[in-house]
């Protein structure tokens, strides 16, 4: 997609997007700060449902799983079905209990249900890493957007895209301009469907529901190029499939930007019916996300353009592939490029500031400077958003995989770790501080263990896959939990009086 | 102190007293609804692939497109917002006739120097 041009009116667009984004940001602050710290302004259940919605999208949902459909077929629908039904068990295993602690981040509940500082520490360096793993993701996506947008090549690129992320935070914190989110999905979501509309209108498809118009490319692929999308598990196995479904699920349900929503509303009821809505407006998007990989395939089938099942820059850019291929004007390939750029920025923003958050309230304070101001957490928090955007910044320019791969490496470790902690502290009463540092670290090493040991032993590669490794992972690290927290001392009676009573109402 | 000792032990497995009882038992039935719903659909994709031509699964669409897409793709996202709706219906009924706690914050954090405090 790299073009040696600079695209002046997706340029236009994407540069309006954001000022529009930071002037209504500017007005919400003013009419009303938020009391909830971590969120926007919420209007109702619907609001909180696209906030969540907007919370969540990023590089991944908007570039990277239709590079994934591009690439893989059938089996990218793992992602559609991990990253969606992780809120099941979201909602029903934690979002009320959550709210329960009255805990602000995760390394708050980890330290307040465990009793340990040792806990909540180590919640913050994993929940850190997490943050730059994820990271990498959204400014891989980022690159590639600005690369097609300003004509560069891709490390150049790598280095605009994470100075205009520190410009653009730097400028919005200045200003005092909060997210607003409903906003922000709504163009969101315009700017992916609207796009995919026009093209199935043009192919002669349904296009009124592109979400189904676009099976009749799938026919079309089969029938006037031979391509077949019918054998789900030819190139992989039905393991290899659930191993990365179920890890999504236990990632999503583990990943501390999502956790956080469930802080940020005012009640319990607000957050649970704040789920259904996030998760319709987040499906919405997801149902039709595969649909640019069917079409893009088949406008290069049908431009002569060969697949190269390598070219990972080549699926990233897919949506922008199957717009430009596609004939759409140059309006609406701007709104895709600005809708995809939007995504990625607050993403990584968002990440970004949180984990510098936790380094200056988790780590800063309690193991560098143990008398620290809070005029020195501050500095210390920008600072340190600083070290891990040049630290992103550095792995983004050889990322080792797609996206889409990138992101699910990021659930894998969630999943493995916050994940476990989360899920026994709510609904094991016996589970106490020795044994939930033991299981996270052991989650730690299984996430990191293919890229250690699986040269010397394909086993582990083939057990705990990169993206994947929390499918046997997760249920591990739940047994090292019990077993070291059955053979030492159970948590003060105090705290299983608080679960028992105020988490869960036992009589 | 041995976990019996207390009269406050409770697990996800063993809940203790009627409201745990009874929440525990809507979020198993969920869980099994989610969990048959992913592997049962998967496992049925694959045996179609397995027993029957790969053109039969090209063929048999629903909703225009091929039934292992659909089903997937579209009907599990779908069912996942079905069985939350469900669970919230559940919970704001039992919630609403067994205690009046939903809806609350039972603890929040004050700012620096303040103790923690109830609501």
């Amino acid at each position: 997609m790299v073009n040696s041009t600079v695209q002046v009116l997706p340029l236009a667009i994407v540069v309006g997007l954001f000022a529009i984004f930071i002037i209504s940001g500017l007005r919400h602050h003013a009419r009303k700060q938020s009391e909830y710290g971590l969120s926007g302004v919420y209007t109702g259940r619907i609001g909180i449902g696209a906030a969540i919605a907007s919370n969540w999208m990023s590089a991944a949902s908007f570039l990277g799983l239709a590079g994934m459909f591009y690439l893989k077929g059938y089996f990218a629908m793992a992602f559609v079905v991990g990253w969606t039904g992780g809120y099941v068990l979201l909602l029903v295993l934690m979002a009320s209990q959550i709210r329960r602690f009255g805990k602000f981040s995760a390394p708050d509940f980890v330290g307040f249900r465990y009793e340990s500082e040792g806990a909540r520490t180590l919640t913050a360096f994993i929940l850190i890493i997490i943050t730059i793993i994820y990271s990498v993701a959204q400014f891989r996506g980022i690159a590639l957007l600005v690369s097609w947008l300003l004509g560069i090549g891709y490390v150049p690129a790598v280095i605009v895209g994470s100075l205009l992320l520190v410009m653009f935070v730097v400028v919005s914190g200045t200003l005092g301009a909060t997210r607003n989110q409903q906003l922000q999905y709504f163009v969101l979501i315009t700017a992916f469907i609207l796009p995919l509309m026009l093209l199935t209108r043009k192919l002669g498809y349904f296009w009124i529901l592109p979400q189904f118009g676009y099976g009749a490319a799938i026919s079309d692929l089969y029938l006037q190029f031979g391509f077949a999308w019918s054998e789900p598990f030819l190139n992989t196995t039905l393991f290899q499939w659930l191993a990365l479904c179920f890890t999504l699920m236990f990632g999503t349900a583990g990943l501390p930007h999502v956790l956080s929503r469930f802080y940020a509303v005012p009640g319990i009821r607000d957050a649970r019916w704040g789920v259904v809505w996030g998760l319709f407006f987040i499906a919405l998007i997801y149902w039709s996300a595969p649909a640019y990989g069917v079409l893009a395939r088949l406008f290069e089938a049908r431009n002569n353009i060969p697949f190269n099942a390598g070219d990972g820059q080549a699926a990233d850019m897919v949506v922008l592939t199957a717009a430009t291929l596609g004939g759409l004007p140059v309006w609406v390939i701007g709104l895709l490029a600005a809708g995809g750029m939007s995504a990625a920025f607050s993403a990584s923003a968002g990440l970004l500031l949180s984990g510098a958050a936790s380094f200056s309230y988790d780590i800063y304070p309690r193991l560098i400077r143990r008398d620290a101001s809070e005029n020195d957490k501050i500095f210390a928090a920008k600072g340190f958003f600083l070290i891990m955007a040049a630290i992103v910044t550095v792995l983004t320019l050889k990322p080792w995989g797609v996206i889409a791969e990138i992101a699910a490496f990021a659930f894998a470790l969630a999943g493995n770790t916050i994940f476990p902690a989360f899920l026994l502290g709510i609904w094991w009463c016996r589970a106490n501080s020795t044994g939930v540092i033991s299981g996270m670290l052991t989650g730690v090493v299984i996430t990191f263990m293919p890229f250690i040991l699986g040269d010397a032993l394909p086993m582990v590669s083939r057990l705990f896959p990169v993206t994947s490794s929390a499918f046997i992972g997760a249920p591990l690290v739940m047994i090292v939990m019990i077993v070291v927290s059955r053979l030492t001392a159970p948590p003060s009676e105090e705290m299983r009086l608080f679960l028992a009573r105020d988490v869960h109402d036992c009589q | 102190m041995d976990e019996n000792t207390t009269g406050k032990s409770f697990s996800f497995f063993r809940p203790r007293g009627e409201t745990m009882r009874r929440e525990t038992r809507v979020i198993k039935m969920i869980l099994a609804g989610w969990l048959i719903a992913i592997v049962g659909s998967q496992i049925y994709v694959y045996l179609l692939e397995v027993n029957y031509s790969a053109l039969l699964l090209d063929e048999w669409t629903f909703f225009n497109l091929p039934i292992h897409f659909w089903l997937t793709g579209q009907f599990l996202p779908l069912w996942f917002i079905i069985i939350c709706g469900l669970f919230n219906f559940w919970m704001d009924r039992h919630a609403s006739n067994v205690n009046s706690l939903d809806g609350s914050l039972r603890f929040r954090v004050k700012s620096a120097g303040e103790e923690e405090d109830s609501w």
